[in-house]
């Protein structure tokens, strides 16, 4: 099943069940989604329901708060990450500050989902990862899905709480055909462990975990180094337990985000298994991650400005190299 | 003002070297896109790519009638810059991510800059732009210069936030800036009576500033407007809105096929191509003959067969690249 | 209760105020919003509004006085005006020290119990590869004087030497096998090295259980058998007379119900195909599968054509087959193509048995043990998808009489 599929039906699961689910956000409706995620649901449950909204972020997610506080589920789109950068005020001031502020009185039932990421020479402007910025924001809950199962369950789960959540899509992700079968019981907050492996713990999540999968799966082949693959559903908060459990075992811990390494994910997850396995540890932390530019149009360019699967083979080699592996 | 107005400006518009200005530029934004779409197709051009076929008049006629000044764009701007002269080759270079191009291969088909040419690009968020002319009209005001600022908007940047913000300071700290709404009906997917209160767009802007609307298929009429907005903002400092009416013949982007759109819908405005009326209009009035159609139809089909060459054969940008253009690294030396 | 008035904070830097001057003296009526006093913080001068309408009962603060903000600094009793209000008494003094501005309370230090101390030995090395020299007792900078460890070292590095000191490479071996790490074990056993036989009386004291992995032909039986089992199948269980067979060391049994059971597919065409959903493929010669055990492995090669092969052809082409698969040299086309497959436990002396039918294959013989009158149970496995009871039960018929057909098997004999 297609990603946006299973995002699709995940949607059209929860309007379904649930007369309080609506959906809003640019081209969501009559247009069926910029990336086609929502086709058929304008189709299928109306105006009413599936709302096609003018180009405004910050009154989009602005007006899905108001929703929200009085007990409506809505689903914004923002219909890439990079814009909702004109939706910072909604998104950093208010979904995660009105509850705390109100003493626990306000209920924000809201997901506001979001493709982000590198796709292919759309330029500085249209080419960010920006998973770090929401989710060093206390009060929010950043979550996110690298294949069908998991779009379909975590967005669900999403919907389901009474939390506002940020959910992040890639845009790389939306045609690729993955596995699917429904789930019981599944923890969104709980990392999954993709590849059992012995030597190295490798954290990731979106696209880059089949980046990472591919050059483990080489890294086996040909250098015999095992990886341990982690994929993180959750960005705030983090499972540090499933990670730490690991890097127990494998003593190595390296962190791949396509953001600018600066400040990113990885720096995060690497300080905290700094501070807390210390003595565990064989080597230090490895981050690969994007370099510190904004991302070029040039094809040549662009591909050396964020990680590969052949960088990520490349580089945990060579690390392996130099800290004994 | 008026009447004057009208009798030189009638001299001057109906002059034959015009339609033959327009007639060229239109006819190269026309060709150079088309061309766009077939390298896009051939894989040359990667991204987003937004062709403007169908809006040329309202491009051509804006920049012309413009004249001398800054221009700040949508991402949408292949024409525009081509108006402003730059030159094809520079930015066909541009769309092939070579270092020739006019952003060094770094911005691609939506950031097209050239300061030398008062070229400030295309931009990617839609509506950001608005407010950099506002600011960049105070600025050129601040330091006494008097050309103004051609602000290019689509219907859908209209309905942002941003936009009404710009509106208000423009007006508030009266800034020579035109706002020239292209009113090409869709954003996206979405038809301008679906996400607009106000279905007449020149109507959010009339309480701030003069505010018209013009037929955007015909390049004359948006010339004689934006000459009129010109010489009212050089003349007292502030701002004017221009809603021209047109529409796009292709989809969005090449992402998007436009079928939302019905084929009746389509055909009815291409009826109204804007190139084939000024040809028509050219021709019957003789401002054009056969003979120089011709020969312009010729240079054309050069130029933009020359600017694909040119960036065929230009090199890729070096490694380096990456990291440069990042920071200029100087200081002012103006300040002690 | 009275109402306290407190130092107010009138930024969010202030810490302390100054009553600079009580605009109010105790016994003054206040009105909401006047100004009672004036404080200085931070440099500024502010005014001090009543919230609350009446009496300023006692002022707690004296003018040029200093206190914290949150600190009452006067009292008052809230109502209305009452034109006779008692007279105050003017305060003693005492009286005032009776309610004492409560005192600054100094930080709390919780005492917590020492920090434990991580205490590595010196040496250029990775934290973990530290940590392992401390519980092995390892002198790491020493070591690596000595260059008998790298700089910098890692867990690898100090693995090794502990290995290469405590362990005989067969031992080293043997920790593979049963998935022991180095570490426990020379804890478990400190002070000397460890060959083969401490370890193996290691393992068996702990009940350690010795790992044995599953071969990739094991896999794919196990995965064929999972898929097969489950597909619609039936048993017949016969009783057959295999008295005039006259097999031997050479032409063993096995080799003479192959010839047999390969001539009498011949009659029967489903037993020579395949499933394919929407049709069969009908083979025209009979391929028959012998199931083998060699080594802990099972296999079942294929002898293709039997229809037209004899006797002794079948039995060397048996043996070779089973040599290839003790030396694991079996092509995948030798596995293939096989329609139904023979399995003898007879020799072990097994009476009877059911087998499971390799998958793709319509059926399976499963010969158990030949008593003294020559009898022997068979069953047979049919994939009911292709062979349906009636053909079942023809074939079984027809085998019955082809192994009591003197002729048939004088004929066998010659060939
Ligand atoms: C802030 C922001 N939100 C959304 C988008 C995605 N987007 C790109 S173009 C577009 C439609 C703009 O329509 P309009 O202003 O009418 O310009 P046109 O494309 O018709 O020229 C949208 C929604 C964006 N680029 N920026
Ligand atoms: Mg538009």
């Amino acid at each position: 099943m297609l990603y946006r599929d299973a995002l699709n039906l995940a949607l059209e699961h929860a309007l379904e069940h649930d007369h309080r689910v609506v959906l809003l956000g640019e081209d969501v409706g009559f247009y069926g989604g910029n990336y086609k995620v929502t086709e058929g649901l304008y189709a299928k449950y109306g105006p009413k329901r599936v709302i096609d909204t003018p180009i405004a972020e910050n009154s989009i997610v602005g007006t899905a708060v108001g929703m929200a506080m009085m007990g409506l589920r809505p689903v914004a789109e923002i219909m890439t990450a990079n814009f909702s950068m004109l939706a910072m005020d909604q998104i950093v001031n208010q979904m995660p500050k009105l509850r705390y502020m109100s003493g626990g009185k306000v209920f924000l039932p809201l997901v506001v989902r979001m493709p982000q990421g590198v796709a292919k020479q759309l330029g500085s402007q249209h080419s960010q990862s920006l998973e770090h910025l929401f989710a060093s924001i206390p009060g929010l809950y950043v979550l996110c899905a690298s294949d069908a199962v998991s779009a379909y369950h975590v967005l669900l789960y999403a919907i389901r709480m009474d939390d506002p959540v940020l959910f992040l899509e890639h845009v790389l992700l939306y045609g690729v055909d993955f596995p699917f079968e429904p789930l019981e019981g599944f923890d969104p907050f709980r990392a999954r462990i993709l590849r059992e492996g012995r030597d190295v713990t490798v954290v990731s999540y979106l696209k880059m975990t089949h980046d990472v999968l591919k050059a483990s799966q080489w890294l086996e082949e040909r250098e015999g180094i095992s990886c341990e693959v982690i994929d993180l559903l959750s960005l705030r908060p983090i499972d540090f337990e499933t990670i730490y459990g690991s890097v127990k075992k494998t003593k190595r811990l390296v962190v791949v985000y396509e953001a600018p390494k600066t400040l990113g994910l990885g720096a995060e997850v690497s300080a905290r298994v700094s501070e807390e396995l210390f003595y565990f540890l064989d080597a230090p932390p490895l981050r690969i991650a994007g370099e510190e530019v904004p991302i070029p149009y040039n094809r040549k360019l662009e591909l050396m400005a964020i990680p590969t699967p052949e960088k990520v083979y490349a580089q945990i080699v060579q690390w392996g190299r130099r800290h004994g592996l | 003002m008026s009447f004057l107005h009208e009798v030189v400006f009638y001299t001057l518009t109906m002059s034959q070297t015009l339609a033959e200005k327009f007639y060229y530029l239109m006819k190269l934004g026309r060709e150079f896109e088309l061309r766009c779409k077939e390298e896009y197709l051939k894989g040359n051009i990667s991204g987003f790519l937004h062709l403007a076929i169908g809006q040329e008049a309202v491009h051509v006629g804006a920049v012309v009638g413009f004249g001398k000044g800054d221009l700040f764009c949508p991402y949408r701007e292949h024409v525009l810059a081509l108006a402003r002269g730059i030159e094809p080759k520079l930015i066909m270079a541009e769309m092939f991510g070579k270092v020739t191009g006019v952003s060094r291969g770094k911005g691609g088909s939506m950031h097209l800059y050239e300061p030398r040419l008062d070229f400030y690009g295309g931009n990617a968020i839609v509506a950001a732009h608005i407010p950099h002319a506002v600011g960049a009209g105070y600025a050129r005001k601040l330091m006494g210069e008097k050309a103004g600022i051609l602000c290019i908007l689509g219907d859908g940047a209209t309905n942002n936030g941003t936009f009404f913000e710009s509106l208000n300071i423009a007006s508030l700290w009266e800034v020579p800036v035109l706002f020239l709404c292209e009113n090409n009906q869709y954003a996206i997917g979405t038809h301008v009576s679906r996400s607009s209160y106000l279905k007449d767009l020149f109507l959010k802007a009339r309480d701030y500033m003069p505010s018209v609307q013009v037929d955007g298929m015909d390049v004359f009429e948006v010339y004689r407007a934006v000459i009129k907005a010109k010489e009212y903002i050089e003349e007292y400092g502030k701002p004017y809105f221009i809603e021209a009416l047109t529409y796009r013949f292709e989809g969005h982007s090449m992402a998007d096929k436009g079928d939302y759109r019905s084929p009746r819908e389509i055909e009815m405005f291409k009826r109204r191509d804007p190139l084939e009326l000024l040809l028509k209009r050219s021709l019957k009035e003789g401002w054009l003959t056969e003979e120089q159609v011709r020969l312009i139809d010729k240079k054309v089909e050069r130029l933009v067969e020359e600017s694909v060459e040119f960036a065929k054969n230009s090199p890729e940008p070096s490694e380096e690249e990456l990291y440069s253009d990042l920071y200029c690294g100087v200081c002012s030396d103006v300040i002690p | 209760m009275d109402y306290e008035i407190l130092m107010p904070q009138f930024s969010d830097t202030m810490e302390v105020g100054r009553v600079a001057r009580w605009l109010k003296k105790e016994g003054d009526f206040v009105e909401r919003g006047e100004v009672i006093a004036e404080i200085e913080a931070e440099k500024a001068v502010m005014e001090l509004q009543s919230f609350k309408r009446g009496l300023l009962k006692r002022i707690l603060v004296r003018e040029g006085q200093e206190v914290p903000v949150g600190r009452p600094i006067a009292l008052m009793e809230l109502g209305e005006r009452i034109e006779e209000v008692r007279r105050p008494t003017a305060p003693p003094t005492e009286e005032r020290k009776a309610v004492p501005p409560p005192i600054e309370e100094a930080p709390k230090v919780v005492p917590t119990k020492p920090p434990e101390r991580v205490e590595l030995p010196s040496g250029f090395a990775s934290p973990y590869a530290r940590l392992l020299a401390k519980e092995m007792g390892l002198e790491l900078e020493e070591l690596q004087k000595e260059g008998r460890l790298p700089s910098p070292a890692h867990a690898k590095d100090v693995e090794g030497l502990l290995r290469e000191r405590y362990f005989t490479p067969k031992a080293l071996e043997l920790l593979k096998e049963y998935e022991l790490r180095a570490e426990d074990l020379i804890r478990a056993l400190p002070d000397r090295k460890i060959d083969e036989d401490t370890l193996l009386a290691y393992v068996e004291r702990e009940g350690i259980p010795k790992r044995l992995p599953v071969s990739s032909v094991q896999k794919s039986l196990i995965s064929n058998l999972s898929k097969s089992f489950v597909l619609p199948h039936y048993h017949i269980y016969e009783v057959f007379d295999l008295s005039q067979i006259p097999w031997d060391k050479d032409i063993t049994l096995t080799h003479w119900l192959i010839k047999i059971v390969g001539d009498a597919m011949q009659f029967f065409e489903r037993l020579r195909a395949l499933f394919k959903e929407d049709y069969y493929l009908l083979y025209p010669h009979s391929n028959v599968g012998v199931a083998m055990a060699v080594g802990e492995e099972l296999y079942a090669p294929v002898i293709k054509e039997v229809n037209r092969k004899g006797l002794k052809e079948i039995a060397q082409e048996v043996r070779e087959l089973k040599k290839k698969a003790e030396e694991g040299r079996l092509s995948l086309e030798e596995l293939q193509g096989g329609t139904l497959t023979i399995s003898n436990l007879g020799m072990f002396g097994i009476r009877s048995f059911d087998a499971v039918i390799p998958y793709g294959q319509v059926c399976i013989i499963a010969v158990g043990m030949q008593d003294e009158k020559g009898m022997a149970h068979i069953t047979f496995t049919f994939d009911h998808r292709v062979v349906n009871g009636f053909h079942g039960a023809l074939f079984v018929k027809h085998l019955k009489e082809k192994v009591l057909d003197r002729n048939y098997i004088r004929f066998l004999k010659k060939v």
